[in-house]
């Protein structure tokens, strides 16, 4: 307990109630030497939960289960077993966070990693202020403070060595060890951590740590089924039934190509784009070329391959 | 025109003839075509054109053929391309013989027939000028062809055809006089080319990727090169391969790609639709004709239930009208029409017949049976008609479909007599497509798995035809596609203790190299002080930044320290010349140059291993464009181990230097590796030649063509000449700041790494 409220009284909070991206990177001239006079040490406990309140998700997220991934999801939360959601992009692997966060009513923080992300960009670091160095926690040590849901999403994007910070939390110890501090935070009972990462872009270079993988339990997603697929477009886009099954089917045509000169076929998140295009009057085929054609390739001939593919789809 | 202004003309006209007293009565008629053809304002110069002729020794034989189609080509195109033609005719007649400045005037009048406008001909004019001083002997024999060759190429793909000829052909005057008098196939298949036909090699990719998307089918696709003097082509399949005309003559262009996709779609169709093949039976061709009409309509409807988009695309393509004389194949073209297009209205009774018993067809119906039952009905019909049908000269239409030799099961050859022909014309066709197969056997789709077959052949065969690459001929400013061939070797095992000698021998510069690479190793973190971002303070900065508080100036913002590793992500192919000239000796070494480049290989091979960066060790040398020879010493993925140190000793210098060709199988390989750098590093003794290249600017200018498109792929091309005085068309080549020429070679070995830690840090 005692680690803990010293911790607190050197956090800079959130000071808004509005919600906010998760920034890991404060800095620039006014995180660099804070003039603002706040003091942080009157910061009562309980103003916690309020604190993060602006990663409370208020309204229920549109999520249509596709299987039986939200009871699963509550197990393995009842459990506190990290867990991992693998899939292609724009298959809904963020949005079932989110609406999981709701569900559980957890503030989620989320975490973009990126290759040039550290260890202290998660953790936290020293920044200079008037007086000298203060302590500034980075997202996952917040969360873990908390007890909030952390997600990191495309944890492969990271490197490995930032990746090992997990590991502690990861395990039945459940502490997150501040090596700079001198400090451990043994992690909120609420506290929960999710990775996603697309198998997809696997290569040598990006894979996780045979050690970090075998610390989670998974879910796997994948693009709905048709149906499913094309209930979601048109919810999510508003556009008519028959307008989004045509796009689910020009989508399936596109995931025909993946490994035949495209990365990934169109994904339903494109999908919604180019029916959110359609809904404001653009054509069907102008629609795919801007959401679904042009974006996924570079390739001149998969792109002519794709635009025809989707003229053939078009009535004529 | 009074009859004696134009008699001074006149009479200096028969003066030019005194010596054949022959032409006699035949002179008066010439006169009066003159005179009908050259208005009288041109005449003076007209008579001036003839004396020229006369006196320009080409024989009294070459002027009688200039009066007589000069008049024509007048009274075509005007005086001015009949003047330019006996200038021609002079100029040609002067390097080429009076034979074929004779040939010239008799080949003028299809000409400018054929050209119909002035400019035409004088461009024809000019081309045939620079072809006769290209190769003398053959504009005689080329203009006998004039009307086949023109009709196919016009005048400007006659000027890249004939070059192609004479090119490859080389200094063989017999396969020259072959090429052009169009018995070599080659000839003829170039001629079916034409210059502004699409080719099917340009579209393959993305017409694979179009099947794959729509059917997710992968058939292996070919394309057939057929030769220009037979019927036209149609796409044809067999199981999962599928035939493509190489061109669609006199298509080109957007409508070209729009045809092959409506071809590739329509034999999906097939393969999708047609679940067996109808036997043959007892099917008169006309009927057999008809069914694959009806049964191509059959699968097309089903398709575009599914892809309605592919209705438009295909109906582009039909144009057949009720116009003209009623033939079988218009009628069948015709019905083909009515049935994929409701709105359009034929009118004619067969036609009509066709269509309402088309979709009159009891659904629960056997789909093949009911096509056929109505197929043999209406052939009855048509033949009772007593309309014309040919099955040997029966070619589908439209455009896109395929000949229908995939729906067939024509049993053994003891068919109906009937159908004999039809068979008959089916099985020349594929012999002949079996020759034009083998002739231009295109690469694999699928480059891993064509390579990974090449890699496994090479280990048993001498040489394996890989791949063909066009060369860039600077004369025409074009390239010709599949011109070279690449054929891969493995090259022999020499003797195991040589590299390991070279790097006691070099004990030196190999321990200076390992230094230089513990400096280069970039993948090892480095500390960057005084960052504005960073993982932990920089504390001297830190304390700066106080003190510059303290005397009230604006503190440095940069006081962290970051960990930054420069990944290398750098994959290098070294591309060797061993051609005959580096089995020279060097002055006062006693090495070949083959040698000195061996040791520099071992050495940089060296220090490429020692940085962990993927390499690839390439030879090459040529003879002649059929045989561009390229030795595979070390693969990507191997190590520099024992094997590839003696494939590296096994190599023996031999032939010639064939570069572009080389670079450009070179960078074929490099593109397909996933790196961020590309380097393709070529070592060569001399300048680019080859046996049959007599012209020394062709392989220059190749070869700088070659590296502009590597450069395109974004792969980086670096030469070092071992030639010092080849500084004029290395920096030609690969553009000046990519050239290191070695004054000195025995400095090779040592400077070769060094000039790699350089290029690559």
């Amino acid at each position: 307990m005692n680690v803990r409220s010293r911790a607190f009284r050197t956090r800079r909070l959130p000071l808004t109630a509005e919600p906010r991206p998760p920034a890991p990177r404060t800095r620039g001239a006014g995180g660099l030497f804070d003039l603002t006079g706040h003091t942080h040490a009157g910061r009562a406990q309980d103003s916690l939960a309020m604190d993060l309140s602006g990663y409370l998700i208020e309204q229920e997220p549109y999520y249509r289960p596709v299987g039986d991934e939200i009871a699963l999801f509550e197990a393995a939360y009842a459990a506190r077993m990290p867990m991992m959601l693998k899939g292609p992009t724009g298959c809904g692997k963020t949005r079932f966070v989110e609406y999981m966060a709701w569900r559980l009513r957890r503030p989620l923080i989320t975490v973009a990693c990126h290759e040039d992300m550290t260890a202290s960009d998660l953790v936290g670091r020293f920044l200079l202020d008037a007086n000298g160095t203060v302590w500034h926690d980075g997202p996952l040590t917040l969360a873990v403070r908390a007890g909030a849901i952390c997600y990191l999403d495309e944890i492969v994007e990271a490197r490995q060595d930032t990746t090992v910070v997990i590991h502690p939390l990861t395990d039945d110890r459940r502490v997150l060890p501040l090596e700079k501090r001198g400090e451990i935070i043994p992690a909120h009972p609420d506290f929960e951590l999710v990775i996603s990462y697309n198998p997809g872009y696997q290569s040598v270079l990006k894979d996780l740590k045979e050690s970090t993988k075998q610390r989670f339990g998974a879910i796997e997603f994948t693009y709905p089924a048709a149906s499913v697929e094309a209930e979601i477009v048109a919810h999510e886009a508003g556009i008519d039934r028959t307008e989004a099954e045509r796009l689910v089917a020009i989508a399936e045509r596109s995931r025909r190509l993946r490994g035949h000169g495209l990365d990934e076929g169109a994904s339903t998140r494109t999908l919604i784009y180019a029916g959110r295009l359609i809904a404001r009057g653009v054509g069907l085929e102008a629609a795919c070329q801007v959401a679904l054609v042009l974006p996924i390739t570079d390739d001149p001939d998969i792109r002519d391959a794709l635009t025809a593919a989707v003229a053939a789809s078009v009535p004529g | 025109m009074s009859e004696h202004a134009a008699a001074p003309f006149r009479d200096s006209l028969a003066g030019l003839l005194t010596e054949q007293p022959a032409l006699g009565a035949s002179f008066d008629l010439l006169w009066r075509q003159a005179e009908r053809a050259v208005p009288a304002g041109a005449r003076a110069s007209w008579i001036g054109a003839c004396r020229d002729i006369a006196q320009a020794g080409l024989g009294t034989a070459c002027l009688i053929a200039y009066l007589r189609q000069a008049p024509g080509c007048a009274s075509l195109l005007g005086v001015g391309p009949a003047i330019a033609l006996a200038n021609a005719a002079i100029r040609i007649g002067a390097v080429a013989g009076s034979g074929a400045a004779l040939a010239l005037m008799a080949a003028s009048a299809k000409a400018a027939r054929l050209l119909g406008s002035a400019e035409a001909f004088l461009d024809w004019l000019g081309a045939i000028e620079r072809i006769a001083t290209l190769a003398p002997d053959v504009p005689t024999v080329l203009l006998d062809h004039t009307e086949t060759v023109l009709g196919h190429l016009g005048v400007r793909g006659l000027e890249t055809w004939a070059t192609s000829g004479i090119r490859a052909a080389g200094a063989d005057a017999e396969k020259r006089r072959r090429f052009f008098a169009l018995i070599d196939p080659s000839a003829r298949s170039w001629l079916g080319r034409g210059v502004e036909d699409l080719h099917f090699n340009a579209v393959e990719r993305r017409m694979q990727a179009y099947l794959a998307a729509l059917w997710d089918c992968h058939p292996t696709l070919r394309a057939a090169s057929g030769s220009a003097l037979d019927l036209p082509r149609r796409t044809s399949f067999d199981g999962a391969l599928i035939f493509v005309p190489e061109t669609y003559r006199g298509v080109g262009g957007e409508r070209a790609v729009a045809l092959f996709r409506a071809a590739l779609a329509h034999i999906a169709a097939h393969m999708r639709f047609t679940r067996a093949r109808f036997p043959l039976g007892t099917l008169k061709p006309l009927q057999v004709a008809i069914v694959s009409a009806l049964e191509d309509a059959r699968v097309e409807r089903l398709a575009i239930a599914e892809f309605p988009g592919l209705r438009p695309l295909w109906l582009q393509f039909h144009s057949a009208a009720p116009l003209g004389a009623v033939t079988a194949p218009g009628l069948i073209a015709r019905l083909s029409r009515a049935l994929l297009d409701e709105t359009c209205h034929d009118g004619h009774v067969w036609v009509e017949k066709g269509r309402s018993l088309f979709a009159e067809r009891a659904p629960g119906d056997h789909d093949a049976a009911s096509i056929r039952r109505i197929g043999s009905l209406l052939g009855n019909d048509l033949g009772q008609m007593r309309v014309q049908f040919n099955p040997r000269a029966y070619v589908v239409e439209p455009l896109y479909r395929d000949d229908n030799r995939g729906i067939w099961d024509f049993g053994d050859a003891s068919g109906s007599p009937e159908s004999a022909p039809m068979q008959e014309a089916v099985r020349i066709e594929a012999e002949e497509r079996g020759d034009g197969h083998a002739e231009t056997s295109t690469a694999e789709p699928e480059p891993e798995a064509g390579r990974a077959r090449a890699l496994a052949a090479v280990e048993q065969e001498a040489g394996v035809e890989v791949a063909r690459y066009p060369e860039w001929d600077y004369f025409i400013s074009r390239e010709r596609p599949d011109w070279a061939t690449v054929l891969e070797y493995e090259p022999p095992l020499g003797r195991a203790d040589l590299v390991p000698q070279i790097y006691v021998r070099h004990r030196g510069v190999v321990d200076r190299l390992s230094a230089l690479i513990r400096a280069a190793k970039v993948s090892r973190p480095e500390r960057l002080r005084r960052q504005p971002e960073g993982d932990r303070l920089d504390l001297e900065a830190c304390i700066a930044a106080a003190v510059g508080r303290r005397h009230g100036e604006a503190p440095d913002p940069r006081v962290y320290i970051t960990i930054a590793r420069r990944g290398r992500d750098l994959t290098t192919l070294l591309l060797l010349d061993i051609s005959q000239s580096t089995a020279d000796r060097m002055h006062g070494v006693g090495a070949t140059v083959l040698d000195l480049e061996r040791e520099a290989t071992a050495l940089l091979a060296h220090a490429m291993e020692g940085l962990g960066d993927p390499f690839a060790i390439r030879a090459f040398c040529s003879n002649g464009r059929d045989e561009v020879r390229y030795y595979r010493v070390k693969d990507f993925d191997l190590p520099f181990g024992s094997r590839a140190q003696r494939h590296l000793a096994g190599l023996v210098p031999g032939f010639s230097t064939r570069l572009g060709i080389a670079i450009r199988h070179a960078g074929h390989e490099l593109a397909a590796r996933r790196s961020h750098r590309k380097l393709l590093l070529v070592v060569t003794d001399g300048e680019p030649s080859d046996i049959d290249i007599a012209d020394r600017r062709y392989l220059v200018e190749d070869a700088r063509k070659a590296v502009l498109g590597l450069a395109h792929a974004g792969i980086d091309t670096f030469c070092v000449g071992l030639d010092a005085g080849g500084d004029s068309y290395l920096a030609r080549m690969f553009g000046r700041r990519n050239v290191l020429q070695m004054d000195r070679i025995e400095r090779l070995p040592e400077r070769l790494p060094t000039l790699y830690l350089k290029l690559t840090a």
